[in-house]
């Protein structure tokens, strides 16, 4: 071979390796997740296992998450910090601070790239489909948050009760869980009927539509748009808490009392009903129930939604906005790929590794391709979705937490409450101080319901009035 | 020590004085009145004193100086993507144009007050009480304990508080109960929420807080004692007449840099200790502006409560300085 052969094949070689490297170029997307962090093995695991699962679908795409500090507010706030400095990410979560990023046209419209998607329009809960129509930035595909009430079952055996249908029958039960001694500790009437923790919306799941509570926004006698919580309906419901703690059925610590001790009081039998804020919860109670109570086979009932004068059903589902999801950064010169990362997750490779955790560790496959899962998938956590559309191929639920899910599913109602217009923000700040300050005072006993009109017009003074007029330029 | 000149530097003058840095020493020992030496060539002779001064200086421009610039932020809208956009006052008229900010600015006067006049006098009657301990070993336990409560976080410390006066459970009620007295529930009070402030926060930094009365306890000269002694002064009137009067410098300079930070009301003790009821009581500016502003990504509203809190802080300074002065003759400058 002479030395102008040898050239030329060396210089054919290189424009042939110049012309396939781009079509195999790896991409790099920077994501940024309050739950994925390069400190957890197990985090760091699972991106492999969605690099690898990306590159047999076709996307070589090099998945760089950056850490910020844990917890929800130090990562809100370390988040708003780091992209007000112009370190922006092309995936980014946020859980709050996303609508000033929207305003500023920070976040990508999702809906074209939706629209086009090859598992996310279909893995899409209804309320998921009515919030992106309405704030089209944020992506966060879950069943909507509806906190149900559980018990013990062999308390609801011992107390001879069928799961309560009514409100009046939910006081019933309260009150025989208050006067019996079901914890054993030889004190009749000292267990509470329920707990919860902080304010009521967990009561407000199960309570607002048995009162005629059915959204943020009804219509008063004149046809004129008003806030539920000024409503006489409102009224009603918050009588009957209160009227729950005077009697000792309601704890009246709630508001001191934070998800730990809520919990707590459960499964020492201080409390009788608790409620678990989404299927999974319930299960993990379930679970720590047994741990607390070593070698009874305690399970939970779900209970039902009571009817009421005003009607019955779960609370409507506000699909103003996702008030937490990913969204896409319109800076990022990787869109495509950053969106082809979330449509994967949403398919059902994704959810397979999302959803099931490891090979060998937190589930075992058979020959036969039937999965079992072990003790380690208790701690195991989805990062990124739990799509509609996506079965497991085992249960991944008890029945009692699956039931809870079919009652989110077949009890959806939308809810009318919209997202605020910037100018808004100190009313709505005021008017959410003025209520929950005023529902705890008529609870544990510091204001009288006679009070209510004091309430109802403080509440129109620090901004409800206002609010009041825009909501109805918004609403039909 | 030895000085450029090759004179050893006296460790203390006959005043009593240590000779500040950049003071060149005079053949004789004594430190010189006045000196007309160069700045480069005083750089030249104490350039250890200055480099070991060096990253103090540099942290206190980085982070303190540097940042005052940014607070232009408050008359601006902020970008992501620059520039950010003047807009003047606007930012304040929102903050002030909010329906609760007067009862947020009056929570904030009202919890601060009760602390200047409730909590600040506190370490310095324990600094008074931990010198009367003339047992060491008892001194150095009861320093030791009182200390402890400092390093715990608001939130371990707002957890106590709350078991501590639950109404079912908490000690406090169950003593008020023995001794015949109904159950409170002081979390949930909103007549009692702000005492649980004041003392949680003696609880927690009233022994610590104490060390800087101690350390200037210890500096007053023993002879004033001895000479009290030998004027026929029992414990109360030394302390009385030589141990308060010998630490209202150090009472005046803590005071006027409490007043300072008077609308700062401590955002993780309230954060920690508010629940729905007692919210109106105890919103204070850093819970509104932490809602407002930096949880909902409003660094310019943010910016222009932190800066209307640092222009209050500084009339109140330079007051409070004024006043001292005239009261005492100590300020700070």
């Amino acid at each position: 071979m002479t030395i102008k052969k040898l050239l030329l094949a060396t210089t054919a070689v290189a424009l042939l390796g110049a012309s396939i490297a781009p079509a195999m170029a790896q991409t790099t997307i920077r994501l940024v997740s309050k739950d994925l962090l390069t400190t957890n093995p197990d985090d760091m695991k699972e991106i492999e296992e969605i690099e690898a699962g990306l590159k047999a679908a076709g996307h070589d795409i090099d998945i760089q998450t950056v850490d910020l500090p844990g917890g929800t507010a130090a990562y809100v706030d370390a988040l708003g910090v780091m992209l007000l400095s112009g370190d922006i990410p092309d995936i980014i979560y946020f859980q709050g601070g996303d609508q000033k990023m929207a305003e500023q046209g920070i976040l990508e419209d999702l809906n074209p790239f939706i629209e086009k998607s090859e598992h996310i329009k279909d893995a899409l809960w209804p309320h998921n489909v009515d919030r992106l129509a309405n704030y089209p930035y944020l992506l966060y595909i879950y069943p909507p948050r509806a906190p149900q009430p559980v018990i013990r079952q062999d308390w609801l055996d011992q107390l001879g009760m069928e799961p309560p249908k009514t409100v009046e029958e939910y006081e019933a039960l309260f009150q025989a869980i208050h006067d019996a001694d079901l914890d054993g500790d030889g004190t009749p009437g000292n267990t509470l009927g329920l707990t919860g923790f902080g304010n009521t919306n967990e009561l407000d799941s199960i309570f607002n539509q048995a009162f005629g509570v059915t959204g943020t926004w009804m219509k008063n006698a004149d046809g004129a748009w008003v806030n539920s919580r000024v409503t006489d309906a409102e009224k009603a419901k918050i009588e009957f808490y209160a009227r729950l703690a005077e009697k000792g059925l309601f704890d009246k610590e709630y508001v001191t009392n934070t998800f730990d001790v809520k919990e707590d009081k459960f499964y020492t039998g201080k409390a009788g009903v608790v409620f678990g804020s989404s299927p999974e919860v319930i299960d993990i109670y379930a679970g720590k129930m047994r741990q607390a109570h070593p070698g009874e086979d305690i399970t939970l009932a779900l209970l039902p939604i009571p009817s009421g004068p005003g009607g019955q059903g779960l609370a409507a589902v506000d699909v103003s906005k996702e008030s937490r999801g990913f969204a896409i950064s319109s800076l990022s010169e990787h869109k495509d790929e950053a969106f082809a990362v979330l449509d994967f997750m949403a398919s059902k490779e994704g959810q397979d590794i999302d959803r099931l955790g490891f090979e060998g560790v937190h589930h075992n496959t058979d020959a036969s391709g039937a999965v079992t899962f072990t003790d380690q998938i208790s701690t195991w956590y989805a990062r990124f979705f739990n799509a509609a559309n996506w079965v497991p191929p085992t249960p991944l639920l008890s029945p009692t937490a699956q039931a809870a899910l079919d009652t989110i599913k077949d009890n959806f109602v939308a809810d009318n409450a919209f997202v605020w217009p910037a100018d808004y923000a100190a009313d709505v700040d005021a008017t959410e101080q003025v209520y929950r300050s005023w529902v705890a005072k008529f609870i544990t006993g510091e204001a009288s319901l006679d009070q209510w009109q004091q309430f109802v017009d403080e509440y129109n003074a620090a901004g409800g009035t206002r609010m009041a007029e825009y909501a109805a330029t918004v609403l039909k | 020590m030895v000085a450029g000149d090759g004179q050893k530097i006296a460790a203390v003058t006959s005043d009593g004085n240590v000779p500040a840095v950049g003071e060149r020493v005079r053949s004789s020992g004594n430190i010189p009145l006045s000196s007309t030496t160069s700045l480069g060539a005083k750089v030249r002779q104490w350039w250890p004193y200055y480099a070991m001064m060096a990253p103090g200086l540099l942290f206190f421009f980085i982070w303190h100086y540097v940042p005052i610039w940014e607070a232009k932020m408050a008359f601006e809208q902020v970008r992501i993507i620059p520039p950010n956009i003047w807009v003047g006052l606007k930012n304040f008229q929102q903050l002030f144009s909010s329906p609760i900010f007067y009862q947020v600015l009056a929570n904030t006067l009202i919890i601060s007050g009760m602390k200047i006049l409730f909590v600040f006098p506190v370490p310095i009657i324990v600094a008074l009480l931990l010198n009367e301990i003339r047992s060491g070993k008892l001194r150095g336990f009861v320093q030791s304990a009182i200390y402890l409560p400092h390093f715990l976080s608001w939130v371990v410390i707002a957890g106590v508080f709350i078991a501590l006066l639950s109404p079912t459970d908490g000690a406090v009620n169950q003593i008020q109960n023995a001794f015949g007295f109904p159950s409170v529930n002081y979390m949930t009070n909103t007549g009692t929420i702000r005492w649980v402030l004041v003392i949680s926060e003696i609880w927690r930094s009233a022994g610590w807080d104490s060390l800087l009365y101690l350390a200037a306890i210890f500096a007053i000269d023993p002879q004033l004692y001895e000479a009290a002694e030998m004027d026929g002064a029992n414990r109360w009137q030394k302390i009385w007449h030589v141990t308060i009067p010998g630490i209202v410098p150090t009472i005046a300079t803590l005071f006027i840099l409490n007043m300072g930070m008077f609308l700062s009301a401590d955002l993780n003790q309230v954060i920690n200790m508010q629940n729905d009821v007692n919210a109106s009581t105890i919103d204070i500016l850093d819970t509104y502006v932490y809602r407002l502003g930096l949880s909902t990504g409003e660094y310019a509203l943010a910016t222009a409560a932190g800066l209307f809190k640092a222009v209050i802080g500084m009339i109140l300074v330079v007051s409070s300085h004024l006043v001292s002065k005239r009261l005492t003759g100590k300020g700070l400058w």
